[in-house]
């Protein structure tokens, strides 16, 4: 099996943010769901669990972040076109989300990002990497 | 294609974070790597970008964050083994990472955990699925 990564996100309200990435079109993992955490499946090796703010506590001795402020984390998931790029940001900003950076379009490279409900900046990528310049 | 995913963190001193994740068993992707930015390669669906805190300062509109003074994320792996598991933090902690929680074993569970160089949080868990 390959290697599957679990990113665990701090969230103000584990309902809302759980239907904020249920409407980017991800599924949810109940049998690894509970009122206090959410596991989002973006792929077969890719899960976000939201996890509501105190909960997250309890798994650091520091305190829990607060991403609206600073940022230690960005979050790139990759996308099959520019209109998977445009259509899942699209769906973000009309679910809560706003506008990070302006979109990057490097051509062979084109991106956009958002913020979600508790301010984690999540970035959308689509490449073109046979049209990619070499270093 | 599979969707991938990177996970973008600043860190203070590159070759040190580079260090560390190579130390861990990834390699580096060099065409995605230069003097500002690292990007290890934890599985054909998975990359870590590690970017210095200037670079990272580039890419978003807010203040860098520090992660050895809160935690904003917390990204865990999975292996294929307990010994995996075992060998990963081993690993860490010979490579500059630091201790986070106590080895964790419940159930078909078994997980420890660590922090790299910059006190970004990793944990490495192993389920035996035919025991769940």
């Amino acid at each position: 099996m390959s290697r599957q990564i679990f990113v665990n996100l701090p969230v103000a309200d584990v309902p809302a943010s759980a239907a904020f990435y249920e409407g980017l079109g991800f599924g949810r993992n109940e049998q690894f769901s509970t009122d206090q955490a959410v596991s989002i499946v973006v792929s077969d090796s890719i899960t976000l669990i939201l996890l509501e703010r105190d909960y997250f506590a309890t798994f650091t001795p520091k305190p829990v972040g607060e991403p609206r402020k600073t940022t230690s984390v960005t979050v790139a998931l990759s996308a099959e076109s520019r209109g998977e790029v445009d259509d899942l940001a699209e769906r973000a900003m009309q679910t809560g989300a706003s506008t990070a950076n302006p979109p990057q379009d490097h051509g062979f490279m084109y991106g956009r990002s958002f913020f979600d409900l508790d301010g984690h900046q999540v970035e959308l990528v689509w490449m073109d990497t046979a049209a990619m310049p070499l270093p | 294609m599979n969707r991938m995913i990177f996970v973008n963190l600043p860190v203070s001193d590159l070759a040190v974070a580079t260090d560390f994740y190579t130390g861990l068993g990834f390699d580096l992707n060099a065409a995605f790597s230069d003097a500002d930015c690292s990007c290890v390669v934890v599985s054909d669906t998975i990359c870590v970008m590690l970017l210095t805190r200037a670079r990272f300062a580039d890419f978003v509109v807010g203040a860098v964050g520090d992660a050895s003074t809160a935690t904003t994320s917390i990204n865990c792996l999975s292996t294929q083994s307990r010994q995996e598991v075992d060998d990963l933090h081993h690993r860490a902690l010979a490579h500059g990472g630091k201790p986070w929680k106590d080895l964790m074993e419940q159930g078909p569970m078994y997980g420890h955990s660590f922090t790299d160089p910059d006190g970004h949080v990793w944990e490495v868990l192993h389920m035996d699925l035919a025991a769940a």
